[in-house]
């Protein structure tokens, strides 16, 4: 049979604390140390979060259309040096078969 | 008592929250504001790529099991080879040789690495570590003389050498990467921040400061090594980022996800520039890679094929019908000259 009061009593009324249960709901003191770190934990990861945003913020960014000169412009530099986009001749090739017939 | 604190808490929470949403949408207007131009319009007055003419050089065959991973020697001409049924196979692709079949105790070996001096071997998957052996010329019986580097909760999903045969990176499905000494086998950093597994990861091709990494959380994210911290984050995928690559510049990188697009991210513009898809494309891109000049993507699906994108344009300029079976791995040569695939269909083909 559950009292009135038990049935009304809400986390914010209960007298669990670091240091001796609740009488009212029972709530255990290592119940309440639980309560009270996983609390802690959220402030812990919530500082991180805001921490690494703010240290995203500060970033200098450049536009697009720099990043984008830059990228073009260090593809038509090696373009040359590129085997797979100017094609090497087989002999220069060592994936590339040279001979026609294998002598066994 | 208890209750104040609490309330007070609860306040806290609330006022960091409320920062947090105020700094993304300033950070989402920023990214808007550099936003001026679009990279295909830029590349317009290009000339198209030269048709390609790509076809397989060497087939690989060996493996019982579906070929997950794979990672070239620096020497140009072997790689190494891992699969589900617990073989790790290193291959001398110019001959089509096995030179060493490494037999580990577990199955599904998701990750293999070649050290950069090719005298050792990393690898490891669903047994959450990271082994290394050594195959040195000398080396009669590999296996005796393994050892186990890196110790995590749940699957590796990826290992690499940080630029010598000292130091190995690995990421994980307890959604952590990690820095590994090789010889003490202690750990040196560990890298926070993804919400869910880590699936890939890239070193910078310019220096050895910063690193990669590609999340079932969908987002992409930039690590400095030395501190551990998170110095970028990407988001813009609807699905896992399976691969991860730097573009030959460090200063951009192209992505590969369940959702069946690819896309490039700039680190300076801090923001996705291009979209690699057609409406026709609905399976998950696996890997990806970049040729040389960093002018073609290379890109694996699970529809068994093998796309080339033109990076600049954001076209497609090829489709490799390359395997029969899912495309898993895959890794330009070092000099460039040729691409190889593995797959589930058991192969690993190269192309050039």
């Amino acid at each position: 049979m559950i009292s009135k009061e038990t049935m009304h009593h809400c986390e914010a009324d209960c007298q669990a604390d670091l240091q001796g249960d609740c009488s009212v709901c029972a709530l255990s003191s290592t119940a309440a140390k639980y309560r009270h770190s996983k609390m802690s934990n959220s402030i812990a990861q919530a500082h991180k979060t805001v921490d690494q945003l703010r240290f995203e913020a500060q970033i200098e960014r450049i536009r697009v259309s720099k990043a984008a000169a830059d990228l073009q412009a260090y593809c038509e530099q090696h373009a040359r040096d590129d085997p797979l986009l100017v094609g090497v001749p087989a002999s220069e090739n060592p994936f590339k078969e040279k001979k026609s017939c294998i002598v066994l | 008592m208890a209750a104040v604190a609490a309330e007070d808490s609860e306040l806290d929470v609330d006022a960091l929250r409320r920062e947090a949403e105020t700094l993304r949408s300033r950070l989402e207007e920023e990214r808007r504001k550099s936003n001026d131009v679009q990279l295909r319009d830029v590349a317009s007055k290009l000339e198209q790529v030269p048709s390609l003419q790509m076809k397989v050089r060497r087939v690989l065959k060996g493996h019982q099991g579906k070929v997950l991973a794979m990672d070239w020697s620096t020497d140009k001409r072997r790689l190494v080879s891992s699969s589900q049924d617990g073989k790790v196979i290193v291959w001398d692709a110019f001959a089509n040789k096995q030179e060493r079949v490494l037999s580990m105790p577990t199955t599904w070996i998701m990750s293999c690495a070649f050290a950069p001096t090719g005298d050792i071997i990393a690898c490891g998957g669903l047994d959450n570590k990271c082994t290394v052996f050594p195959i040195d010329k000398d080396m009669e019986n590999p296996e005796r003389k393994k050892r186990t580097i890196a110790m995590h909760t749940s699957y590796m999903s990826c290992c690499r050498f940080v630029k010598s045969d000292y130091q190995i990176l690995t990421c994980s499905g307890d959604c952590t990467c990690a820095l590994w000494d090789v010889d003490s086998s202690q750990l040196m950093q560990s890298f926070h921040g993804h919400i869910s597994d880590v699936l890939c990861l890239d070193i910078s091709p310019v220096h050895c400061r910063t690193f990669l990494s590609g999340s079932s959380d969908k987002t992409a994210s930039l690590w400095d090594i030395r501190t551990g911290r998170c110095v970028h984050s990407f988001d813009g995928h609807d699905g896992d980022i399976n691969g991860v690559k730097f573009f030959p510049t460090g200063e951009s990188f192209v992505t590969a996800s369940d959702d069946g697009t690819c896309r490039l991210y700039d680190l300076r513009a801090d923001r996705e520039v291009a979209l690699y898809t057609k409406d026709c494309m609905i399976f998950a891109a696996t890997c990806v890679d970049i040729s040389k000049s960093g002018r073609l993507m290379f890109a694996g699906y699970n529809d068994y094929t093998v796309n080339v994108w033109d990076v600049l344009k954001c076209v497609r300029v090829g489709r490799i019908y390359a395997h029969d079976n899912k495309v898993t791995c895959l890794q330009r040569s070092p000099d460039g000259t040729a691409v190889c695939s593995g797959s589930w269909d058991t192969t690993l083909k190269l192309w050039a």
